[in-house]
């Protein structure tokens, strides 16, 4: 791909009549990442993923994936893409391995990757040969997975790829991911659960009504969060107010409780001393920052943030 | 054209290509069946007044001759049932039916337009049609065969009986196919699709039945299939012209439309 964006969306629009469902979103998926595009339902993250997939026709803007455009080269497109439609619906009557080897067939591609991911997933063949109806939730989610990866795409586009998974599958197929990205496959990743995207994600887009919030790493976006931090000291608690980013400072006898923006280093150099009972910080989560954005009213400002 | 997408098209209606395959070839023994041992009793009754004249035509057809019969035996409600499962059955649930369930999001996500998969389908209901349409004029020649009277009709016409009644058959599953993209649900479209079929019968046999409106059947594609007609060497080429003109409409509307429409998530 030479440098080229996995997926570049610019001003991308889509209205439904006064129905603005994508407003001018513009943002880069590089290749080789898993991209991770967070919002609650309706925010748009569905429409995006099915303008990019010509499903639907974009109002305004433009949009490529792997260097095509969305509009004019939708079939070579899909040729390269894997998709799992979010609540998957599949051919009922056939077996899952007849359903995998017909979306295989239409697909143009050897399914290189569908015994592993078979095996990973833990669908033996004994499962496969069973019709789909009669599989259950997580069995049809995980055939899902497999229709979308196992020609091995270049691009993944998976909408609320675990839903249904339990926890050990879900595990197995963050862990299928993570061998993706190593491999150089570039993973775009809708989702609403935000313990998976911290989980699997370089970089997260939130979206909220159409409008990009955020665009940024997720490591970045965790360091910019509060911690709370709560520490036992022998004797009286020190005065730590000239610690950088330490704010809502409350001390009970030999306890403090405070919460901590931005890098951890100076406070713990602050109270490192021999009088230190205990120390707990709480990891930042994604959770504090997607809720950010989502507090108050509507958004007013397209893509705050999308640059940084 | 997608040769695997046609394939499995054609084997999602293998059992019901097998039943009507069947029936259909039954339904065609039948009819000269019917002729050769009922023609010289109900032509009695029409001639003592016990059944009303009119009654004696049923649609374009006639029990009086065997091209007359095999008119009546296509334009029987029998037939129509059959040939209609493809025409608007399948038609109407290739997509709007494959949309409804969720199945069209991974079928649209592999690299097949959306002018292929209409072409691809539309393909497949022809050649199930064929096969359906053949099976009833094999059936109409063992019966021709069996019961002696083939000296009473041309059967080297027959293959123009199978042209015209492709052609028919083919406006109707245009005209289904043509709903099937214009909506998410199946349910609208074979209901459109339906209705449209039921009103052409409708001006077919009424006009049939009370002559004051006999030009309403001009107004029906069952008009434009006349194999009393194809069989006696009078055929009409306008009612070719005709019968193109309803394929190339739908099939043109759905060719512009359906790369067009947005294809919203299903519900």
């Amino acid at each position: 791909m030479d440098g080229e964006a996995a997926i570049r969306t610019e001003a991308l629009t889509k209205h439904y009549g006064s129905v603005r469902a994508l407003e001018a979103l513009s943002l880069d998926v590089q290749p080789g990442e898993i991209f991770g595009f967070l919002g609650p339902n309706g925010a748009g993250k569905s429409t995006m993923i099915r303008t990019l997939l010509g499903f639907l026709h974009p109002t305004a803007g433009s949009a490529s994936v792997l260097g095509m455009d969305i509009v004019e080269q939708s079939v070579e497109i899909r040729r390269r893409v894997g998709y799992l439609p979010g609540g998957i619906a599949l051919y009922d009557t056939l077996s899952g391995a007849d359903a995998l080897d017909y979306l295989n067939d239409l697909q143009g591609r050897a399914p290189t990757r569908r015994e592993e991911l078979c095996e990973r997933l833990q669908m033996p063949a004994g499962d496969l040969r069973r019709r789909v109806r009669d599989y259950s939730r997580g069995m049809r989610q995980k055939i899902g997975v497999i229709q979308a990866l196992q020609h091995d795409p270049d691009v993944a586009i998976l909408d609320e790829p675990s839903e249904g998974l339990d926890p050990l599958m879900q595990q197995a197929f963050y862990s299928i991911l993570d061998d993706l990205r190593a491999a150089g496959r570039t993973i775009f990743f809708s989702s609403h659960v935000l313990s998976e995207v911290e989980r699997v994600c370089d970089r997260v887009a939130i979206i909220r009504a159409g409008h990009l919030m955020a665009l940024q790493h997720v490591d970045e976006l965790l360091a910019r969060r509060k911690r709370t931090v709560t520490l036992r000291w022998r004797g009286a608690v020190p005065d730590l107010s000239s610690v950088d980013g330490l704010a809502d400072v409350q001390v009970q006898g030999d306890r403090m409780q405070a919460t901590l923006l931005g890098d951890v280093a100076p406070f713990v150099r602050a109270v490192a001393s021999p009088a230190l009972l205990d120390l707990t910080i709480e990891p930042a989560r994604l959770e504090e920052a997607f809720l950010e954005y989502y507090a108050g009213d509507e958004p007013t400002v397209a893509g705050k943030e999308a640059s940084s | 054209m997608n040769p695997r997408l046609l394939l499995q098209t054609i084997r999602w209606n293998r059992v019901r290509l097998v039943a009507l395959v069947l029936a259909g070839f039954g339904w065609g023994i039948l009819i000269p069946v019917i002729y050769s041992n009922f023609s010289d009793v109900i032509r009695e009754m029409a001639n003592s007044g016990a059944i009303p004249k009119q009654m004696m035509s049923f649609g374009s057809g006639n029990l009086f001759s065997v091209p007359g019969a095999i008119t009546i035996g296509f334009q029987h409600p029998l037939a129509i049932a059959f040939l209609g499962i493809f025409a608007v059955g399948t038609t109407t649930g290739a997509i709007a039916g494959e949309r409804e369930r969720g199945t069209l999001e991974v079928l649209l996500a592999r690299p097949v337009s959306r002018r292929t998969l209409y072409l691809t389908i539309a393909l497949a209901v022809v050649i199930l049609l064929s096969v359906e349409l053949a099976s009833l004029l094999g059936g109409l020649w063992a019966g021709i065969l069996a019961t002696d009277i083939g000296d009473q009709v041309d059967t080297s016409a027959l293959w123009l009986v199978f042209v015209n009644g492709l052609m028919l058959w083919g406006a109707f599953a245009a005209f289904g196919l043509a709903a099937s993209v214009s909506f998410d649900r199946h349910a609208p479209a074979i209901s459109l699709a339906l209705a449209y079929l039921l009103v052409n019968y409708f001006l077919e046999i009424l006009g049939s039945l009370w002559t004051d409106v006999a030009w309403s059947q001009e107004y029906s594609l069952f008009h434009h299939f006349q194999p009393a007609e194809l069989l006696t060497g009078k055929a009409d080429p306008a009612d070719f012209l005709i019968l193109t003109a309803a394929i190339l409409v739908p099939l043109a509307y759905a060719l512009i439309v359906f790369p067009r429409r947005d294809l919203a998530a299903p519900d």
